[in-house]
């Protein structure tokens, strides 16, 4: 037997090894990057960053059960939801449920231990559902939890909401900025990415693949479908869960009303539209949604816009000659410095129709894993399974 | 002798009429996601939204036509322009949408569908709350004359009437056209394999269109009643309604038109009836909002426990 040491090293190695040797500089440059560039933003920007770096996780939670074991998964902001409360209750002075405070640093382990156990828990009864059924149903176990949350008074305040919420603390060190949270949930990220990137190579990850490519075959072939089923949505389940208690102390906000159907509808997307299993996929999604939309909020954007009024001056001299030409009367844009205005009104009808766009140019995501591109390339119309009669 | 149940007789039979009318309501935009499910397996996400815009098209139209200022004969046939005008906008957003967003998608990975249907559907919610009406709501004016009609011990209003009956009418007209027409032939043709449908000379495409078409125009109606009972429209109405309109597809068989109409009424009767059973317990108080965990929960059962609904036959379980 190798030392653990070494083991460990070989198991780093083989997951690094596995990045095409292009792409393994250009990670240690985004890393570094990512964190050296931190004072060059001021906190909005910071707070972007830690919004798109908080999808990150979320994603790769996500991930583990849609994209590796083919779970598909809306009401995976249950468990975001879970981590955030479990944090609040506990160390909020306005929770009517308990008195004085718990260390962070306990709560943490104990959000994900606790995540893991919901998560089997809401697995259990929807072990026989599969695809579009399953969608729906963990859909409405989200929206469940969170009326639940907003109906039990004497634990969460409903809709008034948990707040004042003791920051965590580093030997002494009250954890406080904007991007020292964000440095915490990189770090965050960066276990969950580890922790998924060694279950995927592990037989843990080959069972799900098995499960996920055809579940009937891989029970046949002695796979506990069961089993790794939970292990799938436990593991989820409790990065969510760590997500959730990340975000809670930064937002210093929990309430029913920040858990809703549309978080569950981002995660999800994110991970399609990067290319399910893949985890630069899941950075490039949670970029695109999650970065784009709060871009478009920013005053700078505002302001860049601005400075594009000659651009809008000549379309505008374009439109007057194409409206010469034929009687269309085509809308002249409006002045350049309420773009970034109508931007930021507009960003959820810009998601949506992204959405629809990369699923029309890339059905199979940005970045998808290889071995899932040439499975999709067999997908034929003669597959589909028959549907009810009507 | 004590009463049995702690709410008046009274109470009851106001919840089963309550029942029954929202439970017209999720039979009509039910049968639109059967009928596409029975043909794409595709849960159609954005139906809530074309139902929505149904409504707006039949608000547009009443107020175009006087509003509140309506009266006698007139409100009739304002109502039939609302509808007509509901009707066309939802097919036409239907049929768009199959264009745009599902069919180039056809033989992609099958989540890729389900994303695109997503995004669709946030697309026209938020097309409508903050493009259009800057997150506020509109309000359905209100035309139908008061009074109540007493059958027997219920007491059903005017609206309420209208809407049960005018939800029979369409949902005997669809059955109609999907089990005596060419067209309905072709659509249960399709359900039942598209190969083999499209082998026996069947066009595809077009009665894929077809069949978003009906469902659509139905949800329009279905957005019109919706308007005229609870008044208050917007943007986002189209989700709950839809997500609770598919729980009653599902509930019936998913693909089954009888068993959508059966599921929807279930549905409206078991949240507002169920919500009644449950406060009967002493010390139990549930707010409104408990008809939708009651629903949701309804969902969970029945998948796990009967997943091919009352009227479906086939194995559900590879949806």
């Amino acid at each position: 037997m190798p030392s653990p040491a070494a083991r460990w090293k070989d198991a780093r190695a083989a997951s690094w090894d596995r990045l095409p040797s292009a792409a393994r500089p250009l990670a240690w440059l985004i890393l570094s990057l990512v964190v050296l560039f931190i004072p060059f933003f001021d906190d909005v920007w910071m707070r972007m960053f830690f919004l798109v770096a908080l999808y990150v996780t979320l994603g790769i939670g996500l991930n583990v059960v849609v994209g590796l074991a083919g779970l598909l998964d809306l009401g995976f902001v249950a468990f975001f939801a879970l981590g955030a409360y479990l944090v609040a209750i506990f160390d909020s002075p306005v929770s009517p449920a308990v008195n004085g405070t718990v260390n962070y640093w306990v709560l943490l382990p104990a959000a994900v231990g606790v995540g893991a156990l919901f998560g089997v828990l809401l697995g259990l009864p929807v072990l026989p559902l599969r695809g579009d059924y399953l969608a729906i149903v963990t859909l409405g176990f989200g929206e469940i939890v969170r009326i639940l949350l907003l109906n039990m008074d004497n634990i969460t305040r409903g809709s008034s909401g948990l707040y004042e919420l003791e920051k965590p603390a580093v030997a002494g060190y009250r954890v406080d900025a904007v991007s020292e949270f964000y440095v915490m949930i990189v770090i965050a990220a960066f276990v969950a990415w580890f922790a998924t990137a060694r279950l995927r190579d592990s037989r843990v990850g080959r069972a799900w693949e098995a499960i996920r490519e055809d579940e009937d075959v891989a029970a046949a072939m002695g796979i506990n479908t069961v089993k790794y089923k939970l292990m799938a949505f436990a593991t989820g389940a409790s990065i969510g869960a760590l997500g959730g208690a990340i975000n809670a102390p930064f937002i210093d906000f929990v309430a029913p009303q920040s858990f809703t159907l549309q978080v569950s509808i981002n995660v999800l997307a994110l991970v399609i539209i990067g290319g399910m299993g893949s985890t630069q996929g899941v950075i490039a999604g949670a970029l695109i949604l999650v970065g784009v939309p709060e871009v478009l909020q920013f005053e700078e954007t505002a302001n860049l816009l601005e400075k594009l009024g000659w651009l809008r001056d000549g379309m505008n001299t374009a439109i007057d000659g194409l409206n010469g030409l034929s009687p269309m009367n085509l809308a002249k844009l409006p002045p350049a410095d309420e773009w970034g205005e109508k931007l930021a009104l507009y960003r959820f009808i810009v998601f949506g129709a992204l959405l629809v766009a990369i699923m029309i140019v890339r059905p199979t995501g940005l970045f998808p894993s290889r071995r899932r591109e040439m499975e999709f390339a067999q997908t034929s119309d003669a597959e589909l399974p028959a549907g009810g009669t009507v | 002798m004590t009463p049995l149940f702690l709410a008046s007789t009274e109470v009851w039979l106001d919840q089963l009429v309550n029942g029954l009318t929202t439970g017209s309501i999720y039979a009509l935009i039910a049968l639109g996601y059967t009928m596409v499910y029975g043909v794409l397996q595709l849960i159609n996400f954005a139906h809530g939204e074309v139902f929505m815009l149904g409504s707006f098209a039949g608000y547009g139209t009443l107020v175009a036509l006087g509003g509140n200022d309506l009266s006698g004969g007139m409100v009739a046939v304002a109502l039939i322009l609302a509808f007509l005008a509901a009707g066309g906008a939802s097919l036409g957003t239907a049929v768009a949408v199959e264009r745009v967003a599902y069919r180039p998608l056809r033989n992609a990975p099958r989540l890729a569908p389900l994303i695109s249907a997503i995004g669709v559907s946030v697309l026209l919610s938020h097309l409508v709350d903050d493009g259009f009406l800057n997150g506020g709501a509109k309000f359905y004016p209100q035309i139908f004359p008061d009074g109540d009609i007493e059958l027997g011990p219920l007491q059903v209003t005017y609206l309420q009437l209208f809407l049960m009956g005018s939800s029979l009418a369409m949902m005997g007209v669809l059955y109609w056209i999907v089990q005596q027409t060419k067209t309905g032939r072709a659509i249960r043709a399709v359900a039942e394999s598209r190969d083999n449908a499209a082998l026996m000379g069947v066009n595809v495409n077009r009665t894929i269109v077809v069949t978003f078409a009906l469902g659509a125009v139905l949800a329009g109606f279905a957005g019109v009643l919706y308007g005229l009972f609870f008044s208050s429209i917007r943007g986002s109405m189209g989700f709950l309604p839809g997500v609770k309109a598919f729980t009653a597809a599902v509930l019936g068989g998913i693909g089954s038109i009888p068993g959508a109409v059966v599921g929807g009424y279930f549905l409206g009767l078991t949240e507002t009836v169920g919500r009644e059973l449950l406060n009967e317990i002493p010390g139990v108080n549930l707010p409104n909002q408990w008809k939708d965990v009651i629903a949701f929960a309804l969902l969970v059962l029945v998948l796990i426990f009967r997943p091919t609904g009352i009227f479906g036959q086939k194995e559900s379980k590879r949806a």
